[in-house]
């Protein structure tokens, strides 16, 4: 009953996408068919290709170094290939862009006066740029996936290779990694839907995809049905990727750890050990210790200056309190209200495995696919038109972050509810407690771990989520990534820096509690 | 005083074409322990599951202490059924110490009430130091203990223990055994014990159930259910039994193997097949004598012999362990038991 309308609750947004889509004037299909929709899908694919792509090829190989390797300083290593997670990819974006552009940029500004000529490099703009920041940003999705895949194979699968007569380098291509497919598949399809919802790192470095192009026609021309339509093509896109990364859930199993699994004999590195080293401390500056540290000078810098530090504390009636205030509410009370609603699909889904369940449960996991412009814009229509009270307020908000991000709090909770041997709810019966009582007092404390960690994850992406932030608060709701946004925006970095910075490490903590539950941390 | 009672039990899960359970009755006296045995599949764990109020049966009656509670109209949930179940998996809830989880069953009591009988329950299964302890903590004999301590400690009307020690290791599973069935005994518990280890059941067991495809096929003391088998089936599981054609003659039966003087209550030149257990069978080495050694296996205490007659038919026998023969040796195979054999016509 409670997780039908759950379902309810998620279904509704996503269908209500569709009526408009194919309810819009022909001449609106028409008009966007002749002139922006195929320029438009190119550009969405040939992005989401490519970041996957890179994402792949960066997660696998830094999981093969710290897992299977003798690299030097792989314990610290995992840990600083898996942080970036904690860093939005349009801080790191805003970064970059700092860096590297081509005019202005602080790197082409040192060159110039060193060399007394403008020296080229890499424009972190258009294609290349977003390739590469977004990348970076991604990565640790696969690393994550992978490195966990890598850990608990068994060392025999690979002897066995070893003993038909294959080298070490054929056992990593024709077993190992064939071996992990399913594993990467997710952690690839995962990479290719985050990309399909960015806004901001694209929109900053002038790269239209569907997601930026629906914000536009939101937030400026205001051309709903355009949005309609697009949001339309958008959603189906991500729900084909989502479907087949479903199907591959269930053979991606590869984290449980058997009780006679012995770790395989990493491999030396030989010669090789100082450019592997120097790759792996690259990618990390990259990601991770040139934003931060970017972010801290910047920060200082900031403070230094009693006019900026001013204005960072006080920006018309809003302080520097208020954003974080806002941020943390915002996504603690969506994080409440996601693992409260997976509670109740997950038991459901677990407990009463059947068609119905199973649908259900699916259905919630679509949020995945429906990108924060889209949920935008069918709250927009929606709570305009059944819920008028709620308009304008930040709960519109919460409401968006629920939905985008509850898909996690489910899979969490089910993953939770799988571990928990029925048995043991059978022997608290038997024992003479009611259905009730032995769902407070044996189940809910034993999967509590399980929902905090799905809570953790929704508080820690509604945290860094922005194009949905931005086109549904009400005025005056400014939350630490709307700040840090519309800041960049207007070029003022070091005003922007602290509350970036704060943003980053309020990330941190929930992902540090996250990673320390996975088994490559223990 | 009759605890349980169970009449005409029948259980079908969706989307599976036999019945789990298929009229099973039976009745258990206070005091009493019956071991429901059989092979993996047979209804046993079910049956136990519907007694426990952890399954509804589709059909039959449930009785506990005269009370009804399972029939077509009334369910009683397991809480308020009063039994005590020790789960396969032990199922110790992970959260609570060792006494607490033996605790748990304990209510509407006092707290000096509680801490008593956990007390006499960890002194009876000789776990008073690690009452503190996390199940997580414990090795697998450990948690065996205090799962049975947790099932007994409400002093339950009835105890069902569903493969209590299937989990540990063989060593382990002798040793529990008989301190198990000691503290029944000494709490004088009613106890259903589901195994599919005949041994296991032949030791456990005042009485035996044996259960195939959901059926009851016998039930007995464990001496009725090993001599005297009903039918083949039981004769088979119980106790590896080989199976010799015969002919009926007046003077007892005629086989490959010689003459069984057993008059049997059958029509003249019936045939009929003869269990034999390993040490039902004897043999001495003989250059024309009517079977050949295939195999040898040394059990330590004794040697399993495997013999191949002229026919084709496989017969085992035991012999004392200093008596080694070479595979291939000639032999004359005869019966030396001297108690009635277990015969089923065709």
């Amino acid at each position: 009953m409670a997780a039908g309308l759950v379902a309810l609750f998620v279904a509704v947004p996503l269908a209500y996408i569709f009526i408009r889509a194919l309810g819009a004037e022909p001449e609106a299909w028409q008009r966007l068919i002749q002139t922006r929709i195929w320029r438009l899908l190119g550009n969405t694919l040939v992005l989401v290709i490519a970041v996957t792509g890179g994402a792949l090829l960066c997660g696998v190989s830094m999981a093969w170094f710290t897992e299977r390797t003798d690299l030097p300083g792989r314990k610290i290593f995992r840990w600083l290939l898996a942080m970036p997670l904690a860093i939005p990819a349009y801080i790191g974006g805003i970064v970059h862009l700092a860096l590297l552009r081509p005019r202005g940029g602080y790197i082409p500004q040192v060159l110039e006066s060193i060399f007394g000529q403008p020296v080229f490099t890499p424009s972190p703009l258009g294609f290349w740029g977003a390739t590469f920041i977004l990348t970076l940003f991604t990565y640790p999705y696969v690393y994550l996936l992978s490195a966990a895949a890598f850990r608990s194979l068994h060392a025999s699968l690979e002897e066995a290779a070893r003993t038909f007569g294959r080298t070490p380098f054929q056992t990593l291509f024709q077993v190992t990694l064939p071996a992990l497919r399913p594993g990467l598949a997710a952690g690839a399809l995962l990479v290719a839907l985050d990309i399909l919802a960015e806004y901001g790192t694209v929109a900053l470095l002038r790269y239209e995809t569907f997601s930026s192009a629906i914000f536009v026609q939101l937030s400026g021309r205001y051309d709903r049905s355009a949005a309609s339509v697009l949001s339309g093509i958008l959603v189906t896109l991500a729900i084909l990727i989502l479907w087949s990364e479903l199907r591959l859930q269930g053979q991606a199993q590869f984290t449980q750890v058997e009780s006679n699994w012995r770790p395989a004999p990493p491999t030396i590195l030989g010669k090789w050990r100082l450019p592997a080293f120097l790759l792996v401390a690259g990618l990390v500056s990259a990601s991770l210790l040139v934003p931060v540290f970017v972010l801290a000078a910047w920060s200082i810098q900031a403070f230094l200056d009693p006019q900026t530090l001013a204005t960072v504390f006080r920006t018309g009636s809003q302080g520097f309190g208020s954003y974080l205030w806002n941020s943390l509410w915002s996504s603690g009370l969506a994080a409440l209200m996601a693992v409260m609603l997976s509670l109740s699909v997950a038991l459901f889904s677990v407990r009463y495995p059947n068609r119905i369940s199973r649908f259900i449960s699916r259905l919630c996991q679509v949020g995945y696919a429906i990108p924060g412009v889209v949920i935008a814009l069918s709250l927009v229509l929606l709570v305009n038109r059944l819920l008028p009270f709620l308009y304008a307020t930040p709960f519109v908000v919460v409401i968006a972050y629920v939905l985008r991000h509850m898909p996690q709090a489910v899979r969490a909770s089910e993953s939770a509810l799988n571990q928990l041997s029925p048995s043991l709810e059978e022997a608290a019966r038997t024992l003479g407690r009611t259905s009730l009582q032995t769902l407070m007092q044996v189940t809910f404390p034993l999967i509590l771990p399980g929902l905090l960690a799905g809570g953790s994850l929704v508080f820690l992406t509604s945290l860094k989520e922005l194009p949905a932030t931005l086109l549904l608060r009400p005025a005056g709701f400014d939350t630490l990534a709307v700040r840090v946004w519309m800041w960049a925006e207007e070029g003022f970095y070091t005003q922007a820096a602290p509350a970036a910075l704060i943003l980053v490490l309020a990330s941190a903590l929930p992902l540090y509690f996250l990673l320390r539950r996975e088994q490559i941390f223990k | 005083m009759t605890t349980l009672e169970v009449r005409n039990l029948v259980k079908h899960f969706h989307g599976t074409e036999q019945s789990a359970v298929n009229d099973i009755s039976f009745e258990l006296s206070s005091g009493e322990i019956l071991a429901l045995v059989g092979p993996s599949g047979c209804g046993k764990t079910t049956t136990l599951r519907i007694i426990a109020g952890l399954e509804r049966p589709d059909f039959g009656i449930v009785c506990l202490n005269d009370r009804v509670v399972a029939s077509e109209s009334i369910f009683v949930p397991p809480e308020q059924r009063g039994v005590g179940m020790v789960f396969q998996d032990h199922a110790l809830f992970p959260h609570l110490t060792v006494s607490e989880n033996i605790a748990f069953g304990l209510r509407r009591q006092s707290a000096t009430q509680v801490k008593q009988t956990v007390g006499e329950m960890l002194h009876l299964v000789g776990l008073l130091p690690l009452a503190k302890r996390y199940p997580h903590a414990l090795s697998g004999g450990e948690r065996q203990r205090v799962a049975l301590a947790r099932a007994l400690a409400p002093r339950p009307v009835l105890v069902l223990m569903d493969e209590p020690f299937s989990s540990l290791d063989a060593d382990l599973r002798m040793e529990m055994r008989e301190h198990v069935r000691q503290i029944l005994k000494s709490m004088q518990a009613t106890v259903v014990f589901v195994t599919h280890d005949q041994d296991e059941a032949l030791f456990m067991g005042d009485r035996l159930a044996v259960l195939q495809k959901g059926q009851l096929e016998q039930i007995g003391t464990p001496e009725e259910i090993f001599h005297e088998s009903d039918t083949r089936f039981v004769a088979e599981f119980m106790g590896d039994s080989d199976f010799l054609k015969g002919r009926v003659l007046q003077t007892g039966i005629q086989t490959e193997i010689g003459l069984l003087k057993q008059i049997i209550d059958l029509p003249v030149s019936t045939e009929v097949e003869i269990a034999l257990r390993a040490d039902d069978i004897d043999f001495q080495r003989d250059g024309s004598g009517n079977s050949v050694i295939i195999e040898r296996f040394f059990r330590g205490a004794f040697n399993l012999y495997r013999l191949r007659l002229d026919s084709g038919q496989i017969l085992h026998a035991f012999t004392d362990h200093t008596r080694i023969l070479p595979v291939g040796t000639r032999v004359r195979a005869f019966i030396s038991a001297e108690h009635p054999l277990t015969i089923f016509s065709e």
